[in-house]
């Protein structure tokens, strides 16, 4: 088993009264598996995906990934987790404008305390696998959309690791860049990543091989 | 890693170029400023550091109290050292110091030199490097001189004189003197200054004061011996005190002096070597002060504060462009301290960069720099390691602080709420308002203590002496010749010239004459039982219709007879207390009665700092003149001025013409008031614009922040003018509380300095209300262009990018 998140509840109190934005939550997740979240505007979905790649707190119930208590952990090691185990692939993309293709590439890199030669190395095979060695010193301005979110993906792919985690990826692309992220994102899977993606569309849902619906924080 | 940030910073700044460009000028001014400050501060507090002994050096002060308050001065009279060595113990080396200018001669040279006349320890209680001769005792002999490297190339055209003779004018006739040794010229934080020293017995005043303890003319100086402190001997010289001045102590006491909190009359006191540069005698008080070097420094720093407030702000209010950046690195396993790191070593390198222009810039100014202020330090001192190393230690100092706490509050920021781009400002705005407030503050301050000094500046320039400053020359009579001769000669030659109305002659100086020199004469008699003290000066037949002094009551001398009477001032009428003064005779010298012929009007020949004393004319050619007054014409002043030099030429061939008119020596006396004044506009200026620069660059970017609420304001039917008001009116809040803060602070400070001034302005609201007026000026057209531009922009634009 990859994780596991049993009780998850988060609130927020607003006014003297509790809101609850993830209520009740029990999840498991095999090594392996393709998810897709999904649910109408505000039921939770970005939220119960933040949980899971630890970049949001809960507030009550236990969540284990990888055998790991991430409830009890502070949060210098969860960062130490999430960094070794999981990538992630924003909507918008989220490259750093100042930097080129291959720097934005090399970053994850630099945070995991690569050597030098390993990190070219990463880089250069990743460019490679992705065709996109051509773009390898432009910025990511001077790429269309799809291709940043090919750079994006790239880019959470880079330190292998076992997770994926996709809020909307496909959210800002046309249909035929859609396509070909979801086209990517089955390959990888098949290779042996683990994919939790939220998503809007039911055909970009049909790619997984699980659906989770969710409504006003619960699942239904 | 570094590489990588190097790089984002990089392309940060260059992306950003407006803000960087202000960042980096205001950042280099203020540390170019801060170097050159410093080294004039450091200057000022290293002055006479330089000496081995001088911990245990001191400079004599004699206080008394007197009827009219307490008194102080550093002149004793010529027995008092010898007898203070012999008679109080601690006392290892003294010397008597007299500074005195003097003619050299050389073969067919004669050079006007420096020279001070001092005793035989002085070498060995001084550490004055020498450079060749005799380098222990250089004046065992009483004819031997020392003389500096520079006084010795001037002289011999060589520094190899050891041995050579030279002839000093003492007392108007040639005395010959031996070079023992010379020395390395004077550093110039030294307040002990000569070209020549020569023995203090060998003096032309020596023989006559020798035995008298009544005639004050010299400093002296001790070396107390190891482990014996001022205080112990202050206490000692007590006893020794009232022996000696014993009578004196009893005329004081007659007079109806007060004694002071230990009872006495008159004490010995020492001031340290080092405290010698910030002593003032005011009021009769020892007042030792360093704040003058202090307040520089603290110029310097509310600079350096101004520059980095504005970079600590704009740091601020651009992370809000970084958030996604401080999100995505986060999501790809920052850690807090790398990101810390990464955004403090972005502050680091715009520092460092900025030092480097700084420092270029100081050494580029450097030299107009000490010609505006007038200060003396070596650029060798940039080079000295303490100075780099504390350098260096301020920018890392100020870096931390400066750059990390805006790189803090980047790296504390949530990983979801920076990716979303959402920062909770209303803590940080609180910050930079408060900053903006102190900033502008500094800047009102500064305008309005400029205002002040430069107006009472203009006041002093401009007020009215009481004698003729603006036609009148005057010129040292350093020549060969007897003084009342070169009067009598040049008044026989300028005879012809109708510009030249009249020359006379006296034996001090108004104001501050070119060859800086300064003298005053002081006397003290019995009047009809009690003391009267007054200013004595020597004068010559015209001095009173030169100078265009006003007399009250009597005569101007006329002829040599009134050689045996006197002219008073008012001042000197009042003390006298007679309702005639023209009946006074005054016993100056024992038996001898001096007839008052005359009154003139008071007029200000001390400093404006200072209220008119009492003064009395005598008119003698025993005495000898120093100076010569010559009254020109208004029309023709230039060619009248040469007209007196060419003659000064004919006459003394040898020897210098040194004259200036009285309004230029009047203006000399404030140069320590304009040097202050032109550092502290400067700085205001100079953190004038840094504080605009800033304003500036807040204004651009909180504009560009609030471009949605301006296009939403704007759709539902805001004019131009109400949305520029809602921009400008936050900054113009921020100005106007500073001015309420800063305005009670300057009028405290500059009411404590006009204190100092015996004749001074009033400080009038309207200093304030310029001032306040000056900064919303400012401020205005410094934020206005870009606001009004913002506002008037197609509401549809600026809402299409939100």
């Amino acid at each position: 088993m990859l994780l596991q998140l049993r009780n998850i509840f988060k609130w927020v109190n607003s006014g003297g009264q509790r809101i609850f934005l993830l209520k009740d939550i029990n999840i498991e997740v095999e090594e392996g598996e393709f998810i897709s979240i999904m649910g109408p505007s505000g039921s939770g979905k970005s939220t119960l995906l933040n949980v899971i790649g630890m970049l949001d707190t809960f507030d009550e119930g236990e969540y284990d990934f990888l055998h790991e208590s991430v409830h009890t952990l502070k949060e210098k090691h969860r960062a130490t987790l999430y960094k070794e185990y999981i990538g992630f692939v924003f909507q918008s993309y989220h490259l750093l404008d100042e930097l080129t293709v291959q720097e934005n590439l090399e970053m994850p890199l630099l945070y995991k305390k690569y050597k030098n030669s390993e990190r070219k190395a990463m880089v250069a095979d990743m460019l490679d696998r992705f065709n996109i060695v051509g773009k390898k010193d432009l910025f990511p301005a001077q790429l269309s959309g799809g291709q940043q979110q090919l750079v994006g993906v790239a880019r959470a792919l880079i330190a292998n690791p076992k997770l994926i985690l996709a809020d909307e990826p496909t959210g800002n692309l046309n249909s035929a860049q859609s396509e070909e992220i979801m086209e990517l994102f089955k390959k990888l899977n098949s290779e042996g990543v683990t994919i939790i993606q939220v998503t809007h569309s039911e055909k970009n849902a049909a790619y997984g091989s699980r659906i989770i619906n969710l409504l006003d924080g619960r699942r239904i | 890693m570094f590489k990588n940030y190097i790089k984002i910073t990089w392309r940060n700044l260059w992306k950003d170029k407006t803000n960087t460009f202000l960042n980096m000028v205001g950042l280099s001014v203020a540390f170019a400023v801060v170097l050159l400050l410093g080294m004039t501060v450091w200057f000022q507090l290293s002055f006479d550091n330089f000496h081995e002994n001088g911990d245990s050096i001191y400079k004599l002060v004699r206080t008394q109290q007197t009827p009219r308050g307490p008194e102080a001065g550093t002149t004793q009279p010529a027995p008092l050292s010898i007898s203070l060595k012999a008679e109080v113990p601690g006392v290892k080396r003294i010397t008597r110091y007299l500074q005195d200018g003097t003619l050299a001669l050389y073969g067919d040279k004669e050079v006007d030199m420096d020279v001070v006349w001092v005793d035989q320890d002085f070498f060995s209680m001084f550490s004055f490097p020498m450079l060749s001769g005799i380098k222990t005792e250089p004046l065992g002999d009483l004819s031997s001189v020392v003389l500096t490297k520079k006084a010795a190339t001037k002289l011999f055209g060589t520094t190899d004189a050891i041995g050579k003779t030279i002839n000093l004018l003492v007392n108007g006739t040639e005395k010959p003197f031996t070079v023992s040794a010379i020395s390395e010229d004077i550093v110039a934080q030294s307040n002990l200054d000569f070209e020549i020293a020569a023995r203090f017995e060998s003096h032309g005043d020596y023989m006559d004061n020798k035995e008298e303890w009544n005639s004050q003319y010299h400093d002296v100086y001790v070396e107390l011996d190891k482990g014996v402190s001022a205080s112990t001997f202050e206490n000692r010289s007590r006893s020794f005190v009232d022996l000696h001045y014993k009578e004196s102590v009893d005329k004081l006491k007659r007079d109806g002096a007060v004694a002071d909190i230990d009872g006495r009359f008159i004490n010995l006191k020492l001031v340290s070597l080092k405290d010698v540069h910030f002593t003032s005698l005011k009021n009769g008080y020892i007042d030792i002060s360093r704040s003058m070097p202090y307040l520089i420094l603290g110029v310097a720093f509310l600079i350096l504060f101004i520059a980095c407030v504005n970079y600590m702000n704009m740091a601020i209010a651009k992370s809000a462009k970084r958030l996604m950046e401080i999100g995505i690195r986060k999501t790809l396993g920052a850690q807090k301290k790398q990101l810390f790191f990464q955004f403090w070593s972005e502050s680091l390198f715009v520092f460092l960069v900025s030092l480097s222009i700084g420092i270029l810039l100081c050494l580029l100014f450097l030299n107009n720099f000490k010609v505006m202020f007038d200060t003396n330090f070596s650029s060798e001192m940039i080079s000295n390691p303490f100075i780099l190393l504390g350098l260096l230690g301020i920018v890392i100092l100020t870096t931390i602080i400066v750059g990390g706490y805006p790189a803090l509050l980047m790296s504390r920021l949530g990983t979801i709420q920076s990716l979303k781009g959402k920062l909770e400002s209303t803590g940080s705005n609180k910050v930079r308002d408060v900053l903006m407030v102190f900033q502008f503050g500094i800047a009102i301050l500064l305008i309005i203590g400029t205002l002040v000094l430069w107006s009472q500046i203009e006041y002093m320039r401009n007020k009215d002496l009481g004698y003729n400053k603006e036609q009148v020359v005057s010129f040292p009579l350093n020549g060969k010749r007897n003084s009342n001769d070169v009067v009598e000669l040049m008044r026989d030659e300028l005879k012809g010239n109708p510009d030249i109305i009249s020359i006379s002659g006296a034996d001090s100086n108004l104001g501050l004459g070119k060859d800086g020199s300064r003298s005053s004469s002081k006397l003290g008699f019995e009047y009809k039982g009690r003391s009267v003290s007054t200013n004595f000066l020597v004068v010559d037949y015209d001095y009173v219709p030169t100078l265009g002094i006003e007399m009250v009551m009597g005569r101007n001398f006329e002829s040599a007879a009134d050689s045996l009477g006197v002219i008073i001032n008012e001042a000197m009428a009042k003390q006298l207390g007679e309702e005639d003064p023209l009946t006074v005779q005054l016993e100056i010298n024992d038996g001898i009665y001096y007839p008052v012929l005359g009154v003139v009007k008071d007029y200000n020949f001390n400093d404006l700092d200072r209220a008119i004393e009492p003064i009395t004319f005598y008119m003698s050619r025993e005495w000898g003149l120093t100076y010569a007054y010559a009254k020109v014409s208004p029309s023709h002043m230039a060619s009248s001025f040469e007209a007196l030099e060419l003659i000064w030429k004919k006459l003394e061939p040898n020897a210098e013409f040194l004259g200036s008119f009285l309004d230029e020596n009047v203006d000399r006396t404030f140069k320590r008031e304009k040097t202050m004044a032109k550092m502290i506009s400067s700085g205001s200026i100079i953190a004038i614009i840094l504080s605009c620069m800033g304003l500036f660059a807040m204004s651009m970017l909180i504009v560009s922040q609030r471009t949605k609420e301006i296009g939403i304001r704007k759709v539902v039917g805001a004019s131009v003018f109400s949305v520029t008001y809602i921009l400008i009116k936050d900054f113009l809040k921020l100005v106007l509380i500073a001015f309420l803060i800063a305005s009670p602070i300057a009028w405290w400070v500059m009411k404590e300095w006009l204190e100092n001034y015996v004749y001074r302005i009033n400080l009038s609201i309207w200093f304030f209300v310029v001032s306040g007026i000056l900064a919303v000026f400012i401020a205005f057209v410094t934020i206005g262009a870009r606001t009004i531009k913002a506002a008037r922009q197609n509401p549809v634009k600026s809402l299409r990018t939100e």
